[in-house]
């Protein structure tokens, strides 16, 4: 099945973002398992441009998820080189990944995950909370990225009070706060029926585009490829960009 | 059970935690319990468990057999009161004394031996006034002998052993023990009142005759103990006669301790439930998904409960037989003056009590497991929900 | 820790069941301590009162008032210390006193001292036949001005004032000049009577340390007068050597200890299951860059003020308790001092008990964040 996907230069993309949101280079990530090792991530190559959005195709197991967890500071790599908007994290600790992950990177887990007696607006709010705080800025922040999500008026309702499109938009929110460089998305449509995924695919795209804010989207649903700007399929470990 | 017991041993730590505690509160409750009889038996142990039914104090004593003194007077009044059929003379002492058996020259206690307060209760008339329960021994019949407390009989006071009661040196030889007759904490001897009278004597050679701290008396054929009371204390504003049972616990500081340990025992008592409780609805709570698909697939919501029940009873028993476990060894101690011992009613009642009361804790998380809906494990549960 | 708090006040009520058994535990080391401040209180308060370097007993007395005599001469013997500046005589007679207006058998324990050199908070020694009265005796409807008729023989005193905190043996304390001890003692325990000059205790005031100055004078009465030698203690000797204090605070405070572990293992258990709860949660924060720490303070923030809201309503519980109870029925005695040391021992066990989650948290992935449908 081939991706219309629209060519986008990827390297060098626009005169203002000389520097790609994601660069990993020859990256691996092996688990040891017993006395053997099993190969979640073998060799990967991939640069994501700075205002790219891409989907990252594959079955369960693949090593998507690894691969995610790398770009996003999550997991460190057994070997390679990561660099996340010219800042290369190779060889940080965890603590150093700890606020890198606080100050660049976004995450929309799969189950949404807002933290479930905060109303949508301190769901925003909460990831400078747990950063070096900034107050009222902040606030600013979260308001505004609330309007222009359309949840203004919901500003104040817990997650329960939501509904399902809701709570991912408050998620994506969330995963814009700290104006990140990059952001994750793991499976934002595993968990909505095929019309509903089609209208969060769309909004995610024309949030990340509208911003040009980098992403890339964890998928094993061909159907939602078509919302990003390339897909790489990623099958035992390796890449095919 | 095949469930309850497969969930416990994965969480063993949780578990473990929980029968610590219970196990805690159990040994602080037996415990306290135990303090308490034995306070209670130590201070007034030498009122209960004597035979005289009925005891006739001075106004002025306060129902302590230390502070009253009836005087001749007084004495006639009792003995010439309708209803009272026998009447004895009861007096009562703390001296110094020490314990060692062999017979010392010395007068004062000498290097190395060890000087201790003991109460000496003379009475004049066996039947009225003497130990109900003698468990080692007899009665004292001649001059110099003495039936002891019980409780005290391995520091010196056992049956053989001789005491010498400071200063003077009289010698006292122990022919009897008695079950729980201590008075003030501290060993006590009951003599014959001659004896008692020579105690006094050999301790102060210039004191008179001491009058009698207490009466004690048997009322008449047809009389109850109520009733011979009442007609000696209409003699005079100056008698106070109490059945025994009363007086024992009319005694200051009974009451005290008494209401003391009941809010003690109170509160022990609410938060056993309340850990129990809270223990079994979080991980109700924490296994809520597991139990749905366990509905789900068609386990029957009684089998639900019921293995939640039986981990319950398990806890419960577990932590008690563990408290029971280190209440043991305590029981067995002696706090100062006061002997504990192993309190196996309170052991029976309050296993009973906290059984009722965790089961019943654990019944708010059993309606919870019931409320589950089995449908729910389809639909997937969200974070946010 | 804005989150953690956040949610203590969103979700009171899975907070509440150890917030309610913290209470109850709360007030238990409340009324339990009170109790034992009370028990010691009542048995100790006139040796404690005592303002003095040391105390003399004679040395067969076992440091009790009632068996121990002191006579002119070991006194004479003792002011020839250079250390000693200052001695005076003490005594003590209990009966039961029959206060006016009440019925003809309701008598009030009480304790008479005679005294020469005042107490803490008493006044110098009052005119014969008057007495300062302990205010715990208000209880038994003694009030200024009154006439109380003192044991069997009804001697006669009249209380002129009131002091407080000096209790003895759980009787409150009246006090007198010694003639006045000396005449209710003759009148109404002649079999304890002592003559002329004699008292049964001696309080010292030197400017020695009082352990030296204790042993200094047990030395010179040990030497000149073999007969009567004395034993004196400095005053918080002379107040641990009342018979069961030692034993009482003992066994108060092993029950305390246990009840404090009980505390602290109600805590790790709640906020171990928390923690195990919230695993999924700590995922995703860690996952946006919360840190261990920041996840494991919020933790200790939740059980701190859970322990500080269950305390403050253990201590309006106990204080209500306190009042409830009637004058005189339970010697508790609730005291500020009593209660923080029980919030700060608590505190402990709440951060201790916090601690054992620790481990859960540092445990938590963030990794579990992703590719994890729950």
């Amino acid at each position: 099945m081939t991706i219309p996907s629209p060519p986008t230069a990827v390297h060098f993309d626009t005169a203002l973002h000389l520097e790609p949101a994601l660069h990993l280079d020859d990256v691996r990530k092996v688990y040891p398992m017993g006395d053997a090792e099993v190969v979640a991530l073998a060799s990967a190559n991939l640069t994501v441009g700075s205002d790219e959005m891409v989907a990252l195709v594959g079955p369960s197991g693949s090593g998507k998820t690894t691969l995610c967890s790398i770009a996003g500071g999550i997991l460190s790599a057994t070997a390679g080189r990561i660099t996340v908007g010219g800042q290369d994290i190779t060889g940080f600790s965890d603590k150093e990944l700890t606020s890198f992950r606080q100050e660049s990177v976004g995450f929309v887990f799969q189950a949404v995950n807002l933290v479930p007696f905060l109303t949508a607006r301190e769901n925003l709010i909460v990831v400078d909370e747990l950063g070096r705080r900034t107050g009222a800025p902040a606030r600013e922040r979260a308001d505004q990225l609330l309007e222009e999500l359309g949840l203004a008026d919901r500003a104040k309702n817990l997650p329960s009070q939501l509904s399902g499109g809701q709570r991912q938009r408050v998620a994506i929110g969330r995963a814009l706060m700290n104006e990140p460089d990059l952001v994750l998305f793991d499976e934002p449509t595993s968990a909505l029926d095929t019309e509903l995924g089609e209208q969060v695919m769309e909004l995610i795209r024309s949030e990340m585009k509208s911003r040009g804010t980098a992403a890339i989207v964890v998928t094993h649903d061909e159907r939602i490829t078509h919302f990003c700007d390339r897909s790489v399929h990623i099958i035992d470990g390796h890449l095919d960009a | 059970m095949f469930l309850a017991l497969a969930e416990m041993r994965r969480a063993k730590v949780r578990f473990g935690l929980l029968i610590g505690a219970i196990a805690l509160l159990v040994f602080l409750i037996l415990f306290q319990q135990s303090l308490q009889n034995g306070l209670l038996t130590s201070f007034v142990g030498g009122i209960r468990n004597q035979d005289a039914p009925v005891l006739v104090y001075s106004v002025d004593g306060q129902r302590t057999v230390q502070g009253s003194v009836i005087t001749p007077d007084l004495e006639a009044l009792v003995r010439g009161t309708d209803g009272v059929g026998e009447v004895g003379r009861w007096s009562q002492g703390t001296f110094t004394v020490v314990t060692g058996g062999e017979t010392r020259m010395t007068g004062g206690g000498g290097p190395g031996e060890d000087a201790v307060d003991a109460s000496i209760i003379g009475f004049d008339t066996e039947g009225l006034g003497t130990p109900s329960d003698v468990v080692d021994g007899r009665l004292p019949t001649a001059a110099g002998e003495a039936i002891a407390s019980d409780a005290d009989a391995a520091t010196g006071f056992a049956v053989g052993d001789v005491i010498r009661v400071l200063p003077g040196g009289f010698e006292i030889e122990i022919v009897g023990l008695a079950r729980d007759v201590q008075l003030n904490a501290s060993p006590t001897m009951y003599v014959p009142y001659d004896t008692y009278l020579d105690v006094i004597a050999a301790v102060n050679p210039d004191a008179g005759t001491p009058l009698p701290s207490v009466l004690t008396v048997r009322p008449a054929d047809g009389v109850s103990d109520a009733e011979v009371s009442t007609a000696i204390n209409d003699r005079s504003l100056e008698l106070d006669a109490l059945p025994r049972e009363t007086a024992a616990d009319e005694t200051p500081g009974v009451a005290q301790v008494r209401q003391s340990f009941q809010i003690i025992f109170l509160l022990y008592a609410l938060v056993i439930p309340c850990v129990t409780g809270l223990f079994f609805l979080i991980i109700t709570f924490q296994k809520a998904g597991a139990l749905t698909l366990l509905r789900a697939i068609g386990a029957p919501a009684h089998r639900l409960v019921s293995a939640l029940m039986i981990q319950a009873a398990l806890i419960v028993t577990a932590g008690f037989a563990l408290g029971t476990l280190l209440y043991l060894p305590v029981s067995q101690q002696r706090l100062g003056g006061i002997p504990l011992r192993f309190e196996t009613a309170a052991v029976v009642l309050w296993a009973g009590v906290l059984t009722v009361l965790a089961l019943g804790s654990a019944l708010i998380s059993a309606r919870r497991v019931l409320a589950i809906d089995p449908v729910e494990a389809t639909t997937g549960t969200g974070v946010g929900r | 820790m804005i989150l953690a708090l956040r949610e203590l006040r969103r979700r009171p009520g899975r907070f509440a069941t150890a917030g309610v058994i913290l209470t109850l535990i709360a007030v238990l080391l409340m009324f339990l301590g009170g109790l034992l401040d009370g028990l010691i209180q009542a048995s100790t308060g006139a040796v404690r009162a005592q303002d003095a370097d040391v105390i003399v007993y004679s040395d067969n007395a076992q440091a009790s008032l009632a068996r121990s005599r002191i006579e002119p001469e070991v006194r004479e013997t003792i002011e020839l210390l250079s250390a000693v500046t200052e001695v005076g005589g003490l005594g003590v007679v209990q009966l039961g006193a029959r206060v006016p207006d009440a019925g003809p058998r309701d008598l009030a324990g009480v304790a008479l001292f005679g005294y020469e050199l005042a107490p803490t908070g008493v006044p110098d020694t009052p005119a014969d036949g008057e007495v300062y009265a302990d205010e715990v005796l208000r209880a038994d409807g003694v009030e200024a001005g009154m006439e109380l008729l003192l044991g069997p023989a009804r001697s006669p005193v009249t209380v002129i004032g009131f002091v407080s905190d000096t209790s003895f043996n759980g009787q409150g304390a009246l006090w007198a000049s010694p003639a006045t001890w000396r005449d209710v003692l003759d009148a109404n325990r002649p079999d304890a009577r002592v003559s002329g000059e004699v008292f049964q205790a001696l309080v010292v005031r030197g400017d020695a340390e009082p352990d030296d100055l204790a042993a200094m004078i047990d030395r010179i009465t040990a030497e000149y007068h073999t007969a009567s030698a004395t034993r004196s203690l400095s005053v918080p000797d002379a107040v641990n050597a009342i018979p069961g204090v030692e034993e009482q605070q003992g066994t108060f405070n092993q029950i305390i200890g246990v009840t404090i572990v009980i505390a602290l293992v109600v805590i790790a258990l709640f906020f171990s299951l928390i923690t195990v709860e919230r695993a999924g949660l700590y995922g995703v924060l860690k996952a946006l860059g919360a840190r261990s720490s920041t996840i494991f303070a919020g933790l200790v923030a939740q059980a701190v003020v859970v322990t500080l809201i269950a305390s403050s309503i253990a201590a309006a519980l106990t204080i209500a308790l306190d009042a409830a109870l009637p004058p005189g029925s339970l010697p508790l005695a609730v005291s500020a001092d009593r209660i923080i040391t029980s919030v700060l021992l608590l505190l402990v066990a709440a951060v201790v008990g916090c601690s054992f989650s620790l481990r859960r948290v540092l445990r938590i992935d963030p990794a579990s964040a992703i590719g994890s449908s729950s």
